[in-house]
Parts: C-alpha cells; sequence; structure tokens
C-alpha cells in the first residue's frame, strides 16, 4: 500500500510523475479559473455594503490562501528532507519558495487596493497585514539562503530549517483577526459553521481556490522537474529521460 | 448581471478592481514563464554535462 509513497523519493519517478500530471493541471486550472472569473466579475450580485469593490476578493483571498498553503508545504516538504534526509523533499521546497513568494505579493498588493476604498488607506501596521508582510520576509529569506552556501547540501538544510521556524507564522496570520483588534474582516469561508456568504458569491470563490490550488500544481510539477535535473545532472537515468 | 458600462465601471471602483486583475493575471504568466525557463535550463545543463561527459570518453579511449 505504502509503495507508492516510497516512491516519491525517487528523483526519475518524481521526474516522469510531475511531467504526467503537469498538463492536466493546467488544463484544469483554466477551467475553473476561467469559470471563476466570469461568474465572479460578471455574475456574482455586488455587495451590499462595499458594492463591486468585494470583486477583489476573486483574487485576494485565493492568493492569501495560497501564500500559507504554499510555505506550510514548503516547511512540510523541508522536514521530510532534513529528518529522512530525502532529496526529494528539498527539491519540492526549493520549488515552492518562488511560486509561494509571488501568491505573498499578489495578496499583499490587492489587499492594498482594497483597503484603500474600504478603510481610507493603502496600508495599515494591523496584526494580518503585518504578519502577511512577515510571510512575504520569511519566503525572501528561505530564496536568499539556499544560494548562500557553496555546498547546496548545507544550503538545503538551511532553507529548511528557516521555513521549519517561520511555520510558526502561518497560525498567527490566521488567527490574527481573532487575537487582536483588526481592520482585517474575520474569516468568511475557512471557519466553523456555515461559510458567512451568499452562495452566488461563495461558487465564483471556491472556483478560483481550486483553480490557484490546480494552477499551484502545475507550475509546482514544471519547477521540480528543473529542480530533480539541476541536482540528478550526473545520475544515469537523466541521459534516458533526455532522450 | 451587469450591463457592458457598469461592467467596466465595476459601481466606481474600477480603478481598484481592474488592477486587482490585472496583477493576478501578471503573477499567473510570471508564474509559468519562470517555471518553464527554469526547466529548460535544467535541461540544457543537463545536455550540456552529458555531451561534456562524452567528449572527455572520446578522448581517453583514444
Amino acid at each position: 500500500m505504502w509503495t507508492w509513497f516510497y516512491k516519491l523519493a525517487s528523483p526519475p519517478y518524481v521526474y516522469s510523475l510531475a511531467g504526467a500530471f503537469a498538463p492536466w493541471f493546467f488544463g484544469l486550472a483554466a477551467l475553473t479559473l476561467g469559470f471563476g472569473v466570469i461568474d465572479g466579475l460578471g455574475f456574482a450580485p455586488p455587495d451590499y455594503q462595499q458594492g463591486d469593490a468585494f470583486r477583489i476578493i476573486y483574487v485576494h483571498a485565493p492568493g492569501a490562501w495560497m501564500s500559507t498553503f504554499i510555505y506550510t508545504l514548503m516547511a512540510v516538504a523541508g522536514a521530510i528532507g532534513l529528518i529522512w534526509r530525502i532529496k526529494m523533499g528539498h527539491a519540492v521546497a526549493a520549488a515552492c519558495a518562488p511560486i509561494g513568494a509571488s501568491f505573498t505579493v499578489l495578496a499583499l498588493v490587492t489587499g492594498s487596493l482594497w483597503g484603500k476604498p474600504m478603510w481610507g488607506t493603502y496600508w495599515a501596521w494591523d496584526p494580518r497585514l503585518t504578519s502577511e508582510l512577515i510571510l512575504l520576509f520569511l519566503y525572501v529569506g528561505v530564496l536568499s539562503l539556499r544560494p548562500a552556501f557553496e555546498d547546496a547540501a548545507r544550503g538545503d538544510r538551511a532553507a529548511a530549517l528557516l521555513a521549519i521556524v517561520g511555520v510558526v507564522n502561518v497560525p498567527i496570520i490566521h488567527y490574527s483577526v481573532v487575537w487582536w483588534n483588526s481592520l482585517h474582516q474575520a474569516a468568511t469561508v475557512a471557519k466553523f459553521g456555515k461559510p458567512s456568504i451568499d452562495a452566488a458569491m461563495l461558487w465564483p470563490l471556491l472556483s478560483m481556490l481550486l483553480g490557484c490550488m490546480l494552477f499551484f500544481g502545475a507550475v509546482l510539477c514544471v519547477r521540480l522537474r528543473g529542480e530533480v535535473l539541476n541536482r540528478e545532472r550526473q545520475a544515469s537515468w537523466v541521459r534516458q529521460a533526455l532522450q | 448581471m451587469m450591463t457592458h458600462g457598469s461592467f467596466w465601471e465595476m459601481g466606481g471602483y474600477a480603478r481598484y478592481v481592474w488592477p486587482c486583475f490585472a496583477l493576478a493575471a501578471v503573477v499567473l504568466a510570471w508564474n509559468v514563464w519562470s517555471a518553464r525557463r527554469y526547466h529548460a535550463a535544467a535541461q540544457l545543463r543537463a545536455r550540456r554535462a552529458l555531451i561534456m561527459e562524452a567528449s572527455v570518453g572520446d578522448e581517453q579511449a583514444s
């Protein structure tokens, strides 16, 4: 039963698996993101308080969700690489970092553009905004730390350690709106009980979230293939894979 | 559903809504471009390493 799991530690298996999954993920992501954008911009009703400005949620919330999800995955993959010395763990962590950083920038900038008409300011040192900014700094740290070492294995270990230590920021981001007084609204979907959003607004949001997950899967597969090749350049299977 | 005119105006919030969607498109496009470029560069490096290895093997044989 667990054979498939052990296979994930094998570079040639991961390389071919990522190549097989990537086009499916890209195709499904295009469908779900396309539906989400059309439904969210054209058919969802305007919010009774925020009017059409609420439509920013369809890019802001998936961006913010992806930023924390990818960071957590990066820390878990780094921990697998660090504890069990599985090279593919470090490869996944390295592939996650630039994608996660880009989604964090998306969350911060779209949040700022949403904040101006709703709060009257582009930026406030609010707990949610500040903890999300710290997440961006953590991504930048992980991205900078790995190539800072001449020995690639040491760079992997240092980046994994930073990612693991920084994962403490993920629950802080999520609960910042509960623990402290915040300008930011409380959770709408990711909470216990019924989502506090109308179904007509919720479906495009869920579609965008799913689309971003699939999109992440697709670009992770492509990046991971590059990571595996960079790490396994001398291996005999690479010759066969490239022919 | 919105009318064509009101769709682009976004209820007066067009200058906040459209830049957000434009940035999302840029982030997605950048991710696709950079991931493909990263993979292509890795393939190129691996191919060069294989060619170098083959040429060193030929020199040793001769």
